[in-house]
Formats: structure tokens, C-alpha cells, sequence
């Protein structure tokens, strides 16, 4: 399992365990109970990669996303951050990281988005050239112009979070933590910060280490998906693959002016779900090609319409959990 | 070491305490009138025990109290709003985030706090209660001067402390907020200790002679009561040199565990979600 950590990777991890101790009954005489929230999970992320990190509620990823960040101890296992140890060497690890909790905000309510950066800049003790630099570049991508003025207690969700994005960026990290970014944000602010996390990558070369919920930001960004799931790695893969080796089976949904007939399907396929007017077949292209099944029901009596489809993201992910109890 | 981002944290605390301007005129008129009432009181009572010999003359409890008075906000009545808002929202994960030394950092919020608040407030009272109650006639229920340029002096390095001192009593209630996740145990705890412990409620040396000693070596002691007893000269044993011993004293010892007590709270501070 222990791959020695390569210096072309920006985060390796290994064998990485925590465990919370929670008292129950809430009084002191409670007992304790250890619950197991990481049970030795190892992987690395080379420099420059988008990796995308998902997983159920209470699967694990924001205790591995806070161990990351440094604001978590870990119960044992290794964990390097450029080189760092992200909990023993916190100050020197931190001011090198940029993270976005998607849930909470960073900058102060009662200052201008403009105050907020200045106040991290002086906290992150970045160059006035640089920050002025840096502060234009994101304005222009994240396209704060107008709202560089306003207080953050003003600011709609979408703006919030392109604010905050810029916050995390202001002083060069070389690798951002986005935790949840897209949460609550409507279709076009989703768009708008999935393609500047894409730019983000490709012409500054920023490592990105992504949880979401939404398979859409998974999709559209991540080359490569660490599934979660209770405290283990249960994939690691390009986002295609695992769309392949899980779920490679299609659905044939079948419409009918009538009650449907009884069927005998061939090998590879199955009847999931019947209803007063409609069928619906899950089948295996490997075992029985679309073009076979379709000859195969297409002469039942009373058809009205068929259409095949690949299951969703969101499905092969529910899939995926249901296969490993997750 | 980088002081910028520990000026930082303390200007924008600063700002944030004088942007309240309203509260600075409510603040003043509670407080003159708390001062006013606490006078009638010890002036009723000076006087109908004029043979009692007191260990503050009824000038010196007058003076000490308009002192108290002025420096009601200066108190560590409980944490840091901000770090209480930070718990509450679970935004307290960026302070941890933040390339500095925790401590030094909300230490210099918590202190640029406890002044923005309590320096426009000590300056208007003083003027109010000292000044311009002596032109209008009232010098007798007046803020007196110091008991001497030494007091004056030495008054002013103890207040100095004491700001320190409290600004270190309110890491504490940081610390415990950001363990409960609340900052309203910190008040629950650090608003009744405060008002007593340092002479706010009484001024200290009226208690009783059994437990004055103990009064005196507390931490809340070293906040106003020292520095107001230096300022008129009252009698602390050993001299305003144990006065200011015991600030420091109380400083370093609060420092010391209080930076133990917060390592062993970030270690183990559990945000949870996301």
C-alpha cells in the first residue's frame, strides 16, 4: 500500500486514519464510543491535477479535507502537503494552501469585497505588486468588477462564492482545497466557477483537490475521482472509467397503449420496473446489443415507443454506494 | 517575526469598536448615572458613619469609582464578538487557515477591541466627571487628580498592563467558545467575575481586612483596581511595585497556560460539516 511519495506529487497520503471519541448521554458520566471516520485511506495527487473527492454524507471527505488543511489532527497515518506536514509545520502549510468552504465565508461581512482582500493581503503578507496583479487577474476571471465596492453581507450566493474564490487565490497557493464550492449556487454561477477552476489549472498549473455533491462539477472538472466511503477508498479512477466498470448497463423503457405483455428476455437483460402502461429493461450492451434487444421486443403487440438512455451521473454514483453499502 | 498581519487584526477590531457611536453617548449616559447613584450612596453612608476610619476617604472612593466607571468597557466581560460569530457559524476553521500565530492574533483583535471601546468612553467620562464637573460647581462629587506625578506616571503603566491583563483573561473566553461552540457561556462565566472581581460592583479595598488580600491577588484585580489605587496613592501592601508585580505576574502566568490550553483546544476543535 506505501508508495514512496514522488516530488511530482503535491499531496500524498497514507494510511490515513481518524478516529472521533463521542460521549454519549451528553452528561460526563456518559460513556465514550470511538467512531471510525477514516479507516486508512492512502492515495497522491500529482502537481497540476484536478482531483475530485465524493462520497455520502459522513463518508469521511471533510475529515480528509480538514487533515489536508491542517486544521485536523489525525489519529496516525502520513499525510505530505508540498513537502509539509500540514498539522506539525500548520503556519508554513496554510500559507501555502487557498481553501474554500462552500458553507461558510471567509471574507468579513461588514467590509467591501475590496476591504477583505487587502485585509488578506496583509495577512498573507503578499507584495503590494503582486497583490495588485493578482487582485485585477481574478476581478477580470471572476468578474468582480462591479461588486469589488460592496459590502459582503450584500452580496447574492453567486457572488459571494466568486468573491470567496478570489479570497482563497489573492495570495498564489499552489494548491486550492474546494469544499463544496457549487453548493446552493443557480446554473449560470455554477457554469462560471467550474470554467474558472478549469483556467485555474491549466495556465497556473494550481493542483485542486474538489468535493462536491453535484456529479456535474465532477464531470465536467475532475480527471480523476477518489470515491469515499465509510473511511475507505472504494475507487480511484478517471471519471470515465468508472462510469465503464460501474454501471456499462443501459435502459430500454417501453411504452404501451395497453396493459404491457408478459416478455421472455434474452441473457443480459432485465425487467426493473413495470407500470399500467410502460416497461422498463435494464440490459448489458456486452451480453446483448441494443440493436438485438430492440429486434427482440419490437414486434410485442400494442408498442407505442422506446427510447434507450445511459443512466445518469447521480445514478451510477447511487449505484456505486448501494453496491458497497456505502 | 511579521507584525503586519497582527496590525492588521488589530486595526480592523479598532475600527469595528469606534464604529459604534451611538453606544459610546448610551454607554457614557449608563455610566454617569451608575457613578452618580454609586456617590449618593457612599456619601450616605460616609456620613452617617463619620468616625468609621475607612480605607478609602470618600474623595478617593468618588474618584475610584468615576475611574471604574470610565473603564466599564474595558472589562473581559466575555469572548470576542467576532470569534463568537466564527463558532456559531463554524466560520472559526479560517482563523485556523490563517498563516499566523493564533494567539498573538486574537490577542491583538481582542485587545484592539477591548480599547476601541474603552479609550473614547475613559476620555469623554474623564473630561465629564473631572473637568467640567468642577466648572460647573460640583467639584466635590468630582474625578480628583492623581496623588502625585510619580502616581500619575506609574498609574499609567499599570493601566497599560491592565489592558494586557484583560485582553488575556478574554483569550480565555475565546478559547472557551471556540471549545463549546457558543459564546454564550464565556458571558455567562466572564460577565459576573469580571464585574465583581474587579472592584466594578465594590471597589476592592472595602471589603472586608479577611479577604482583601485574596482580592487583591486575583487576576481581575490587576485590570482596574490596581491601576486605580496607584493612581491615588492608597496604600497596597508592599507598594505599587507589588501592584504592578502581580499584573505581570498574572500576565505571564494566563499566557503561559492559556497558549497550552488553546493548543490543546485547536488540536481537538471538531467543526463539523462540511
Amino acid at each position: 500500500m506505501q508508495t514512496p511519495p514522488s516530488p511530482s506529487d503535491a499531496i500524498t497520503v497514507s494510511n490515513l486514519r481518524k478516529t472521533y471519541r463521542i460521549r454519549e448521554g451528553g452528561s460526563w458520566r456518559g460513556k465514550t464510543r470511538d467512531i471510525v471516520a477514516l479507516d486508512g485511506i492512502s492515495f497522491a495527487v500529482p502537481k497540476g491535477q484536478i482531483a475530485g473527492f465524493i462520497g455520502p454524507n459522513g463518508a469521511g471527505k471533510s475529515t480528509a479535507i480538514k487533515i489536508l488543511s491542517g486544521i485536523l489532527r489525525p489519529t496516525s497515518g502520513e499525510v505530505q502537503v508540498n513537502g509539509l506536514v500540514p498539522w506539525t509545520n500548520r503556519i508554513a502549510h496554510v500559507a501555502r494552501i487557498g481553501v474554500v468552504f462552500g458553507q461558510r465565508t471567509q471574507l468579513w461581512w461588514d467590509l467591501s469585497v475590496a476591504e477583505g482582500l487587502a485585509l488578506l493581503r496583509d495577512i498573507y503578507g503578499v507584495e503590494p505588486e503582486r497583490f495588485i496583479r493578482n487582485r485585477a487577474r481574478l476581478a477580470d476571471a471572476l468578474d468582480l468588477g462591479g461588486i469589488m465596492d460592496q459590502s459582503v453581507r450584500q452580496l447574492s450566493l453567486g457572488q459571494r462564492m466568486r468573491a470567496e474564490i478570489a479570497a482563497s487565490l489573492i495570495h498564489d497557493p499552489d494548491i486550492l482545497i474546494l469544499d463544496e464550492p457549487t453548493i446552493g449556487l443557480d446554473a449560470p454561477s455554477k457554469l462560471a466557477v467550474r470554467a474558472f477552476v478549469h483556467e485555474l489549472c491549466r495556465d497556473r498549473g494550481t493542483t485542486v483537490l474538489l468535493t462536491t455533491h453535484d456529479m456535474h462539477d465532477i464531470e465536467a472538472l475532475a480527471e480523476r475521482v477518489i470515491v469515499i466511503g465509510h473511511g475507505r477508498i472504494l475507487a480511484d479512477s478517471p471519471f470515465e472509467d468508472l462510469r465503464t466498470t460501474i454501471l456499462s448497463e443501459r435502459i430500454l423503457e417501453l411504452d404501451f397503449h395497453d396493459t404491457p405483455p408478459e416478455l421472455t428476455l434474452p441473457a443480459g437483460a432485465s425487467e426493473t420496473a413495470r407500470e399500467p402502461h410502460s416497461l422498463t429493461i435494464t440490459f448489458d450492451p456486452r451480453q446483448i446489443p441494443a440493436p438485438a434487444l430492440v429486434a427482440h421486443v419490437g414486434h410485442l403487440p400494442g408498442l407505442d415507443d422506446l427510447r434507450i438512455s445511459r443512466p445518469s451521473i447521480d445514478e451510477i454514483i447511487t449505484r456505486f454506494y448501494a453496491d458497497h453499502a456505502a | 517575526m511579521n507584525l503586519r498581519p497582527y496590525l492588521t487584526a488589530f486595526g480592523l477590531q479598532w475600527k469595528i469598536g469606534l464604529r459604534y457611536r451611538i453606544a459610546v453617548v448610551a454607554g457614557l449616559v449608563a455610566q454617569m448615572w451608575f457613578g452618580a447613584v454609586t456617590l449618593m450612596a457612599y456619601a450616605s453612608v460616609y456620613h452617617a458613619a463619620p468616625d468609621v476610619q475607612a480605607p478609602l476617604s470618600l474623595r478617593q472612593a468618588m474618584t475610584y469609582t468615576w475611574i471604574q466607571q470610565s473603564f466599564f468597557t474595558l472589562l473581559p466581560l466575555g469572548c470576542l464578538p467576532a470569534i463568537g460569530d466564527a463558532a456559531r457559524t463554524g466560520a472559526i476553521v479560517y482563523d485556523l487557515l490563517r498563516p499566523v500565530d493564533m494567539w498573538n492574533w486574537w490577542l491583538s483583535a481582542s485587545l484592539a477591541r477591548l480599547l476601541g471601546n474603552a479609550v473614547p468612553r475613559a476620555v469623554l467620562l474623564a473630561c465629564l466627571a473631572g473637568p467640567l464637573a468642577m466648572l460647573v460647581g460640583l467639584g466635590a462629587w468630582s474625578l480628583a487628580g492623581p496623588a502625585s506625578l510619580i502616581s500619575a506616571a506609574l498609574a499609567l503603566v499599570s493601566i497599560i498592563l491592565g489592558a494586557l491583563l484583560s485582553a488575556t483573561i478574554v483569550m480565555w473566553w475565546n478559547i472557551l467558545t471556540a471549545r463549546t461552540l457558543s459564546p454564550l457561556g464565556s458571558y455567562a462565566v466572564g460577565t459576573p467575575l469580571a464585574v465583581l472581581l474587579s472592584g466594578m460592583l465594590l471597589p476592592l479595598p472595602l471589603y472586608p481586612d479577611w479577604i482583601r488580600p485574596f482580592l487583591l491577588a486575583q487576576p481581575f484585580a490587576g485590570i482596574t483596581d490596581i491601576p486605580i489605587r496607584i493612581y491615588l496613592g492608597t496604600p497596597i501592601p508592599g507598594g505599587a511595585a507589588t501592584g504592578l508585580g502581580l499584573q505581570i505576574f498574572w500576565l505571564a502566568a494566563l499566557t503561559l497556560l492559556g497558549r497550552l490550553w488553546m493548543r490543546r483546544t485547536v488540536n481537538r476543535l471538531e467543526v463539523q460539516g462540511a
